[in-house]
């Protein structure tokens, strides 16, 4: 067995005093070997972050290594001076992040960039560095390396803004890797050449890799062994394998049952129900660029209509035009018979109640300066019902989403995130909706939060027979909730059919791309 | 108590906090406190800490008319503190209803309040004022005035700023899509989310106000004489300073802490805000 | 190619501004003929005398057709002769915008120097004991009214200490003594907002990603703060100072009158003084044009400094 690149040993970080606990790492012990992926996978607050910052040698403002150490070749990580760090950055270790995008200096050039870290760490001449940063380009997969070294950033997308912040890690040929999240911000099909670029490191130069990520599907994709990090521990530590398969730990095995499988539910199939809500023919143009071309949906009461794709596909756009936030360029929209986009003034006003809309965001989509259920009564009254009546629909709804009566007097900022979503939901259930848009409403959360907040959605939406339409970049979400699904590209609908069908026997090549992508594939 | 007790833990705010009220409270009790009527002959040029023929003690000495110089700088207190805080009110009504519609609204309507912003915006204060006191002379009301026409198109700026950022927040998506009127979107859900920046605005804009009386007293182009103003006074003595340092040091001494005060209590509440928005 | 039409905009909108600057000042000023009369001939003229100057300088035409003809003039160098000075306005402008040129240049330069310099101490640690100090030196020189701060240092540095000449009216020639107090004060009132601004941006800047990655390469601070924070952090900074002219502006006519330095500021402020209108008219118009000069030359130095703007990424 080879010897491992790092070794660490009952690491803690405390936290400052009136935090929720007192360490945000806690005792963790973990090793890395060469060619290996080490996945650290974790929910928010779980600590994963911090371990890795503290590995680096930059550990958050307030938060000091308590305990613990991190060997690596012989040497103690966490007792370097700031000097003999700045020569082990970089060198010995690289890192990748999360943002590629706010990872690089918008000012400089890539070639500038990735050129630096041979001016700190090595005596290459001018052109040796350049003819460095440039082999290093190609091996990443960019292409058209000598534009992309002469860009800024934001001439770069996403996905090359990420393999030129990897080109940059590897510019040294470290021994180790610490990637901090580093497909969250990417699109599927992005994320799964990434992971790919990732495997290959591992495989073709022996890099140790640390790999943190709240992805489960990632880890199933890419690790060697597993650390389950809950709370500042590490509850589980294990081979890949024997992690996903044979879990020892209650909460790796709740994390794991919450991942939503691809297969999607059996259900029955459209009735001849009349349409609750209709969309024909829909186009919105953004000055001279066309973001959605003929868009035609159609959902019936007690249905869900999931619309799936990347970002930059129109999705959004579509739940923009369903609520009237924008008016599309042309097209028709009617709910429940009565065609949206010619009302105005009072009149919109009042058809509005009947298409409801849940957002993405749960910190946003809450006024900070109001109370949770005066909020959702000013909802019930504004769709016609009396002071009182509203009073106790809240109170009602509350219960129904899962919270306590105690809710009704205090404000946003006492709730989780996931509990801010079902007062989202209450909110437009207040207006006793016919259809409820779901823009991403999920993707913020948990994945344990996010299974609970689905299986209310599934369960609120059969028992009020609502017509939902659930827009979503994952399609493990979709799978899970929809009858129909339609997938989009590029402002194009480019396939659509109920989910079994769509998920099991896609007909469209990028359908075909996207869940090819999909993260964990042969896992769940 | 709660809600004040992150402002009192910082030094600097509990020093801005107390000039700012100490002026307050010497501008609202001036009768009791000032020893002698600020307008009234006593005698003249008497130097700080004397006392006079009849026995009268004064604290920074005497003007050249012989008006004691404590005395107006109580009552010169009462009279920025007044006409600073009407302005700066007057200001903020047009600034703040302007700044929320065309924040809100966009479009065509934001592009000609903003156009019109911008050139009142691009006048210097100073000329401004002068242009506007040439037309319609010095008077109290007119000061107000001045300060009101040069000062709105500021707070119109930030208000729409911040009306625009609030505007496009989900919670305003929410209560549009429940068919919200447009009124009380503005009123419940974007006006209450602007308190925190603009309280600290406010109190910047008192102390800029109140600089800006000073300096048209100090220019002489402010209240008209014998009214107590600390800018004015400034303006009268500044002939004699070599000989009597007391008749502008004084003054200048009392509107730099009002000033410095309110800056300081705004750079407070900035503090405040952050922190609470960093927590939310 | 992209920049030419950012600017072309900005030209336009500025030519725009001035048109209603200029209509608004000749409404103030202009519109009651009567008022114009009695400024020119003085309180004791008799009301034939002004009725009759009225007609003879085509006041008793159009509103419109008079503000047409004065912008006219005014564009073509025509401002008129100060009822005051007697003599052309044009001629009186000039020189006095040059003295005062020198002045505000001289509190630029502290400005810049110090603020900036200040600013990128104080936030490349945030936080830190000079942070602290700075921010709140920072505060209390902004907050102090100008002629405050002259009258203070004036103490000090004229009656206290007698080092420096307590007027600056140059009656004996040009002397650099008498620059240095006015462009103290005139540099460390307006200073400090600039070292906030710099502050506020440096502080941002060092809290980004990308500097994280710089030190996760293994860049030392030297490095990060030259190479790779200044460069961004002094982008909105550099814009703000041109935009601060006309507050630096202000400052100019009251520490002109303070020191009795004759040049723009104290032109105006004599114009003030004895209504003299026709000056007053030029001053506020060669005023706000600068400001909007220094607007331009604000957006230019913003899109030459942001390379998002000169590639054409975005508006």
């Amino acid at each position: 067995m080879t010897q491992p690149l790092l070794q660490i040993r009952n690491l803690s970080v405390a936290l400052p005093k009136g935090a929720d606990r007192p360490f945000a790492v806690h005792d963790v012990s973990l090793e890395v070997r060469p060619a290996e992926i080490l996945c650290v996978v974790g929910e928010s607050g779980s600590g994963k972050s911090v371990l890795t910052a503290a590995l680096m040698g930059a550990a958050p403002k307030g938060l000091r290594v308590a305990a613990g150490g991190a060997l690596m070749g012989g040497r103690d990580l966490l007792t370097l001076s700031e000097r003999q760090w700045r020569d082990i950055r970089g060198k010995d270790i690289g890192m990748i992040f999360q943002e590629p995008m706010a990872s690089l200096n918008p000012a400089l050039t890539v070639a500038r960039q990735i050129e630096e870290v041979f001016e700190l760490h090595s005596d290459y001449s001018r052109a040796e560095r350049a003819a460095r940063a440039r082999k290093l380009v190609e091996e990443m997969h960019l292409p058209e390396p000598d534009r992309i070294l002469k860009s800024f950033p934001h001439q770069l997308s996403g996905g090359q803004c990420q393999r030129v912040v990897i080109a940059m890690a590897l510019a040294m040929n470290p021994k180790l890797l610490i990637a901090d999240e580093p497909t969250t911000a990417l699109d599927v099909t992005t994320q799964a050449q990434v992971l790919k670029l990732i495997r290959e490191l591992r495989d073709n130069h022996g890099h140790g890799i640390i790999f943190i990520t709240h992805d489960l599907g990632v880890v199933a994709d890419i690790a060697d062994r597993i650390a389950v990090m809950r709370r500042g521990e590490v509850v589980e530590v294990g081979s890949a394998k024997q992690v996903l398969t044979s879990p020892q730990h209650d909460y790796t095995r709740a994390l794991i049952a919450a991942v939503p499988s691809l297969v999607p539910h059996d259900r029955p199939s459209a009735g001849t129900e009349a349409p609750a809500l209709e969309v024909t023919g829909l186009n919105h143009c953004y000055g001279v660029k066309q973001v959605l071309h003929d868009i035609a949906l159609s959902v019936a009461p007690g249905r869900v209509l999931s619309i799936v794709g990347e970002s930059g596909s129109g999705k959004s756009t579509i739940a923009k035009n369903l609520i009237r936030l924008t008016d599309p360029t042309s097209g028709t929209i009617s709910v429940a018979g009565q065609a949206m986009l010619d009302l105005k003034g009072g009149a919109l006003r009042r058809m509005r109640r009947r298409i409801q809309m849940i957002f993405q965001d749960p910190f946003g989509s809450l006024n900070p300066r109001r109370k949770v259920g005066p909020m959702i009564a000013r909802a019930a009254m504004l769709s016609g019902a009396s002071r009182t009546e509203a009073v106790t629909r809240t109170k009602e709804l509350l219960e129904l989403v899962g919270l306590q009566s105690s809710a009704y007097d205090r404000r946003p900022a006492a709730f989780s995130g996931g509990q801010r979503q079902r007062i989202g939901i209450a909110r437009a259930l207040a207006m006793r909706p016919d259809v409820l848009i779901a823009d991403e409403s999920v993707s913020a959360l948990d994945v344990s939060v996010q299974a609970q907040v689905l299986d209310l959605l599934a369960d609120l939406q059969k028992r009020l027979s609502l017509a939902v339409v659930f827009i979503t970049h994952d399609l493990r979400v979709a799978a899970q909730i929809s009858d129909e699904i339609v997938v989009m590209s590029q402002g194009h609908v480019v396939e659509r059919g109920p989910a079994s069908q769509v998920l099991t026997r896609p007909q469209h090549p990028y359908t075909r791309d996207l869940i090819e992508a999909a993260p964990g594939r042969g896992a769940f | 108590m709660k809600t004040l007790f992150p402002y009192l833990t910082k030094p600097l705010v509990l020093v801005g906090g107390v000039l700012a009220l100490g002026w307050l409270l010497v501008a609202i009790l001036a009768p009791l406190i000032a020893p002698y009527d600020p307008l009234q002959t006593l005698q003249p040029l008497t130097k700080p800490m004397t006392v006079g023929a009849k026995g009268e003690f004064f604290l920074f000495g005497t003007d050249m008319l012989g008006r004691d110089i404590f005395s107006r700088l109580v009552w010169g207190a009462r009279t920025v503190v007044i006409y600073s805080t009407l302005a700066t009110l007057t200001a903020y009504a047009f600034g703040l209803i302007l700044g929320l519609v065309a924040g809100y609204a966009g479009g065509r309507t934001d592009a000609v309040l903003s156009f019109l912003a911008n050139v009142v915006l691009s006048f210097p204060v100073l000329v401004l004022y002068i242009v506007i006191i040439v037309v319609i002379g010095a008077s109290p009301v007119n000061i107000v005035i001045a300060v009101t026409f040069s000062s709105a198109p500021a707070i119109f700026r930030i208000v729409r700023g911040i009306t625009i950022d609030i505007a496009s927040r989900d919670f305003v998506k929410a209560a549009i899509t429940q068919g919200e009127s447009t009124w009380r979107i503005l009123l419940v859900d974007i006006l209450p989310n602007t308190t925190g920046p603009l309280s600290v605005d406010f109190c910047l804009r008192l102390g800029y106000t109140a600089i800006t009386i000073g300096t048209l007293g100090f220019l002489g182009l402010g209240l008209p004489p014998p009214t107590p103003d600390w800018g004015g006074m400034v303006n009268e003595g500044r002939s004699m300073a070599i000989a009597f340092p007391h008749l502008v040091i004084f003054p200048c001494i009392a509107i730099s802490s009002l000033t410095l005060g309110l800056s300081l209590l705004a750079d407070g509440l900035r503090e405040v805000n952050d922190a609470k928005e960093r927590q939310a | 190619m992209f920049l030419g039409i950012f600017l072309m905009r900005k030209v336009a909108i500025a030519v725009a501004t001035m048109l209603v600057v200029s209509f608004l000042i000749f409404l103030a000023l202009e519109v009651n003929v009567e008022d114009v009369a009695v400024k020119v001939l003085g309180q004791y003229s008799t009301v034939e005398q002004r009725a009759a100057w009225l007609a003879q300088n085509g006041y008793n035409d159009a509103f419109a057709l008079r503000y047409v003809r004065w912008l006219g003039n005014f564009v073509t160098g025509d401002w008129g002769m100060s009822t005051f000075f007697r003599a052309p306005v044009a001629e009186m402008v000039m020189p006095r915008l040059a003295a005062s040129g020198l002045l505000a240049g001289g509190a630029l330069l502290v400005i810049v120097v110090f603020g900036l310099g200040l600013g990128v101490l104080a936030g490349m640690r945030p936080g830190s004991l000079l942070d602290r100090v700075i921010s709140v030196f920072s505060v209390v020189t902004t907050s102090i009214p100008d002629f405050a701060s002259a009258v203070f240092l004036s103490g000090i540095f004229v009656f206290w200490l007698g080092l420096l000449p307590g007027a600056s009216a140059m009656i004996s020639g040009f002397s650099l003594a008498e620059l240095v107090l006015p462009v103290s004060v005139l540099g460390l009132y307006s200073m400090g907002y600039l070292a906030r601004v710099t502050r506020a941006s440096m502080a941002d800047v060092m809290g980004t990603h990308y500097i994280r990655t710089a030190r996760l390469k293994g860049a030392g601070m030297g490095r990060i703060v030259l190479r790779h924070a200044l460069r961004n952090a002094l982008i909105t900074p550099i814009t703000v100072i041109m935009l601060q002219l006309p507050w630096l502006l202000s400052g100019v006519i009251v520490i002109e009158v303070f020191y009795a330095y004759k040049g723009f500021g104290t032109l105006l402020y004599d114009a003030a003084l004895n209504q003299d209108i026709y000056l007053i008219e030029a001053c506020a118009m060669v005023s706000v044009l600068v400001v909007v000069l220094s607007q331009i030359l604000s957006d230019l130095i913003y899109g030459w400094l942001n390379p998002r703007i000169a590639l054409g990424a975005e508006a």
